[in-house]
């Protein structure tokens, strides 16, 4: 946070105004209530306001430092009662040596100076306290301000981070396709499009009742995948194969839900949908360590154009992982030799950890 | 007409194929002369059989249906099937061409086989049709991604991104993309358009420029510029694009 006087000129022009004004009613009561002549008056009042001027500036200082945070009350008040006493002090000792000593000579002004020095003090203090109070204030405020726009940021961030969620559910061109391959399916082979349109429910009913912030187990994770897969391979008959290679001690990991369809929606979508070939896609999971580590691969045309929004789908799950995990490039992808190969490695969580991690 | 008409079905998907084959069984004097499973095989089947009437799915892999559209001389007569295509419905809903959404019934198919078979009676009428959606795509907004050419009999897709510059070319346009130059029938105004105007830019009426490509600007003759592309070509630059390259590059 900048010095809100130095900000910019604005607000040094209000300032030095507010100064002036200060200067101006110093001089009056010098010259009119207390009969000093008019040169010594408008010196007092420019030494003694042009000193303070400077050191009101300086004050934020020690207030940026002073917080309520790190301090407890009387500690704060102290420290500040004892910097007012030290400025004020310096501030009317500097001024009545510059004053007496360089610029004026008049007897009658020394009097009126000596008597006066305690209630310079005291003013001294005064203007400590109001320069500081306000200093205050303005920290406050602009916390509150910084706050409440983080708080609309992350709000916004939330809503997109929800908008992209929807449209993972709602895919209204393979749902109505699938409809449509179950009308054909109805004249064709009856008991085929029955099994279709139970696929297609279970899928239904599976994406609508997770979410994005639960967790399951890999093998109750790829229960739905390979209904999906099912439904399109309905769809595309020959046009492509499954292959996956799962070894057994992965079957009960625990990975976040909904992660991996969005992956195999992808490979779907750029390779079968987008080829004249058969696409083949394989998966594979195994142990690595301390994670699981699953990969999915699909042969894709070359030719086919990205189309936009291509990766979004594996930025999401990316920052999904990032979010979940706390780690980094959980989600890495090649793209090699008309292969699109997705690595995603999931932390394997001891039980402690779990435990940990939900209390 | 003593004749059958005719018919041929495109669609990437087996299942829906059969629907319309099951439908056609009951229509009368109509006949299912193929079935292509994608946009490049359809557009070879068409040339060479010349049928009056073709349902055409539009999501299909490599080129989709209004791609395909666009590189037919004298296109038959068009049914577009679909499941979800925003734009394209809003296409549909300024055009007379008819259109089935995915799953239909069959009266609703016989409907647009009749409706199909009135503007085939009407040669005019079904040519008029076909420009009104071509209109319509041009005039919608959305960027594209990729042009398709036809070069004698090869089909070309270039993604917009090789493309180095575009030139107008009477009726035209010419594309001069890194795989080489290309005719295309569409106008200067419809790539002014649809290109994403971050990457491209229009400099002359006969001119539109992947700001990419652009390797300087230099001043040609008194008050007027050209820009010198990266491999070398010089392209003539008009006062109103010389402000707006001005706006960019600096």
């Amino acid at each position: 946070m900048f010095n809100p006087f130095l900000k910019n000129r604005e607000n040094l022009v209000v300032y030095l105004l507010i100064w002036i004004v200060i200067a101006l009613f110093h001089w009056l009561a010098l010259y009119y209530l207390l009969q000093i002549t008019l040169e010594d008056a408008i010196l007092d009042s420019l030494v003694y306001n042009i000193f303070y001027a400077g050191i009101g500036i300086s004050l934020w200082y020690p207030t940026r430092f002073i917080t309520f945070e790190s301090y407890s009350m009387p500690r704060l008040l102290l420290n500040h009662l004892m910097a007012a006493i030290i400025t004020s002090i310096i501030w009317v000792f500097l001024g009545y040596y510059i004053l007496s000593n360089f610029l004026i000579k008049e007897k009658v002004y020394y009097e009126f100076i000596n008597d006066s020095l305690a209630w310079r003090f005291v003013v001294g203090i005064l203007f400590y306290a109001i320069i500081v109070s306000l200093n205050y204030v303005i920290i406050y405020y602009n916390n509150f301000r910084e706050k409440e726009l983080k708080e609309s940021e992350l709000n916004s961030l939330v809503k997109e981070a929800e908008l992209k969620t929807l449209k993972y559910q709602i895919n209204p061109h393979f749902i109505f396709n699938s409809l449509n391959s179950i009308s054909s399916l109805t004249i064709s082979n009856p008991e085929k499009a029955r099994e279709m349109t139970i696929k297609l429910s279970d899928f239904l009913r599976s994406t609508l009742s997770k979410n994005e912030k639960m967790k399951t187990i890999l093998s109750e994770e790829l229960k739905t995948i390979k209904i999906y897969l099912d439904i399109e391979k309905t769809r595309f008959e020959e046009m492509f194969e499954y292959v996956e290679d799962i070894s057994n001690e992965c079957s009960s990991i625990e990975v976040p839900a909904m992660l991996l369809q969005p992956v195999f929606e992808n490979a779907i979508k750029h390779g079968v949908y987008e080829s004249i070939e058969k696409v083949i896609i394989k998966m594979n999971c195994k142990k690595d360590g301390e994670y699981l580590k699953i990969t999915i691969e699909n042969n894709f045309d070359p030719e086919a154009v990205p189309r936009k929004g291509e990766g979004i789908g594996l930025t999401n799950i990316k920052s999904r992982l990032k979010l979940i995990y706390n780690q980094e490039n959980l989600l890495t992808f090649t793209k090699e030799n008309n292969i699109f190969k997705v690595n995603i490695f999931i932390p394997i969580l001891s039980k402690e950890l779990i435990n940990e991690r939900e209390n | 007409m003593s004749e059958k008409i005719r018919v041929i079905a495109i669609d990437d998907e087996k299942l829906a194929i059969d629907v319309i084959k099951e439908y056609l069984k009951k229509a009368d004097k109509v006949e299912l002369i193929a079935e292509c499973r994608n946009g490049f095989d359809g557009l070879k089947t068409i040339s060479e059989l010349n049928p009056d009437i073709v349902f055409l799915d539009i999501q299909m892999p490599k080129i989709n249906g209004f791609e395909m559209l666009e590189l037919i001389d004298d296109p038959p007569v068009i049914v577009f099937t679909t499941a979800f295509d925003q734009y394209a419905l809003k296409a549909f809903e300024v055009n007379a061409t008819d259109y089935l959404l995915k799953p239909f019934s069959e009266s609703r198919f016989l409907e647009a086989l009749e409706k199909a078979k009135k503007l085939l009676k009407d040669k005019n009428k079904a040519d008029e049709k076909i420009e009104s959606l071509e209109k319509y795509n041009e005039n919608n907004s959305e960027c594209i991604e990729r042009i398709v050419v036809k070069n004698g009999q090869k089909i070309i897709i270039i993604p917009v991104d090789d493309v180095d510059y575009i030139e107008a070319q009477d009726d035209y346009v010419m594309l001069h993309s890194s795989k080489g130059k290309f005719l295309k029938q569409k106008t200067m105004k419809y790539f002014d358009e649809h290109l994403d105007a971050n990457n491209f830019m229009r400099v002359h009426r006969s001119y539109i420029v992947k700001i990419n490509s652009i390797q300087q600007i230099e001043l040609f003759e008194k008050e007027s510029y050209k820009i010198i592309l990266k491999d070398g070509k010089n392209i003539p630059v008009s006062k109103s694009g010389y402000s707006k390259l001005k706006e960019i590059f600096n």
